[in-house]
């Protein structure tokens, strides 16, 4: 929605919902959109836990931003 | 044997086996259905085929009044429940969460369905022993075209658009009616303002089935106790407040009218005693809500901040008297009844929506 506003963005799911993800990327007519998948749960975790999860996305995070 | 029907078993075999082949299926064999049959179906309702009945937009997809009839026939439903299935989607499109997503959410809610009215009785529509149990097809099959038609119109499969971490045994089908005969207070559709002489869906987005076993007592505040105790279960604290449907038995609907509680008193006095001491959320990580969500959540999270109530030691769980219908079911035979743990508006009127006549043509 951001992206055809023309806000550059990228999506980050966890790995529990990669299924649902690529239903609804199809539902869209994007089946190869692109985003970053962590480890699940997310909810439960301290933030310690949240930065180590996410670091090793930050450099996919920024090429799907960048579009590089 | 001369009176039974012949058929080729390997020619229906075949079919049932095709729609599961296509996933048109919850998992139990489909009624095949045919133009012809369709026609019965689309034959009771003034409604044109081509009418939208409910559309989820983040979807792009809609159901129309064909497509809600082909899955009503696929349920085992007679053409003459079809307008009783109609009502049900238009009462879900109204109540507004279904449009928005909530058969998709993890949380895993069923549709459910409470009809009231004539046309209980003019369909077969179980309101007494095992209300909420099997062997009604009335029951059966209304309850079953609506998540039919979650899979088949909408696409809400389990492990793809349905996303329910455990969903609930609704979820096959759920669809009861109200014991007005046994009830000591106007039917529910009354209350909320229509005719006795019609009838009406009303529709829920429900989580679970709570049993009250409370055959122990004539007194009404210990019974009234006793339900209350389960609708506050900080279990089902998810958000600040809940909604719920209480599910009397007439033996318990009626211990209350003899004690001259309406209604009314009986959901003032469930408003006012539903709460958890902060202690007991605290016990649980619940004392709090997060800042971002509204989530509850510990105190002790860098996220939370204080609840709505402003640090007050007791901790309501309904927002409004409204947050709790109340409905008579089942058989008047012991002392049973259940909260129906709804999901969605907490507060405000029901979804109720009439049953239109084959004859409003």
């Amino acid at each position: 929605m951001l992206e055809r506003a023309g806000v550059p963005a990228v999506s980050i799911c966890t790995d529990a919902f990669l299924v649902p993800a690529r239903a609804m990327a199809d539902v869209y007519g994007v089946p190869d959109f692109q985003f970053v998948v962590i480890p699940h749960p997310i909810a439960s975790l301290s933030p310690t836990q949240i930065e180590a999860n996410v670091s090793p996305v930050i450099a996919d995070v920024v090429r799907i931003l960048t579009g590089t | 044997m001369t009176d039974l029907p012949v058929l080729d078993i390997d020619e229906v075999r075949g079919v049932m086996e095709d729609y599961f082949e296509r996933g048109w299926t919850d998992g139990l064999p489909v009624m095949p259905v045919t133009e012809t049959s369709l026609d019965e179906f689309l034959a009771t309702t003034p409604r044109a085929p081509d009418e939208v009945v409910l559309a989820m937009p983040h979807l792009n997809r809609e159901c129309t009044v064909r497509t809600a009839a082909i899955n009503a026939a696929m349920a085992g439903c007679r053409p003459e429940y079809f307008p009783v299935v109609l009502a049900a989607w238009a009462a879900f499109a109204a109540e507004g969460y279904v449009p928005r997503a909530i058969w998709q959410s993890t949380t895993g809610t069923a549709p459910m369905l409470l009809v009231n009215g004539p046309i209980r009785s003019g369909i077969g529509l179980n309101s007494k022993g095992n209300v909420f149990g099997s062997g009604f097809r009335a029951n059966a099959t209304i309850g079953r075209a609506i998540r039919l038609t979650a899979i088949n119109a909408f696409g809400l499969r389990p492990h793809e658009l349905d996303q329910a971490t455990q969903g609930n045994p609704a979820k096959y089908t759920a669809c009861i009616a109200e014991n007005e005969e046994e009830s000591p207070w106007p039917p529910f559709h009354v209350e909320h303002g229509f005719d006795r002489e019609t009838s009406t869906v009303t529709a829920m987005t429900m989580r679970s089935v709570v049993h009250i076993e409370a055959r122990h007592t004539t007194v009404p505040e210990q019974l009234a106790l006793d339900l209350t105790d389960t609708i506050r279960r900080t279990g089902a604290l998810i958000h600040e407040t809940i909604s719920a449907c209480i599910a009397l038995g007439p033996e318990h609907a009626q211990l209350f009218a003899a004690s001259g509680w309406t209604k009314d008193e009986l959901r003032r006095f469930v408003y006012e005693h539903a709460f958890n001491r902060r202690e007991a959320l605290a016990a649980v990580g619940k004392d709090a809500v997060s800042g971002k969500t509204r989530w509850r959540l510990s105190s002790q999270h860098p996220d939370s901040v204080p609840d709505s109530t402003g640090g007050a030691e007791e901790v309501r769980v309904l927002g409004s008297e409204q947050a709790v219908q109340i409905v008579v079911v089942g058989a008047q035979n012991a002392g049973v009844s259940a909260v129906i743990e709804t999901f969605g508006p907490r507060g405000g009127a029901p979804s109720i929506v009439p049953v239109e006549s084959p004859r409003s043509a």
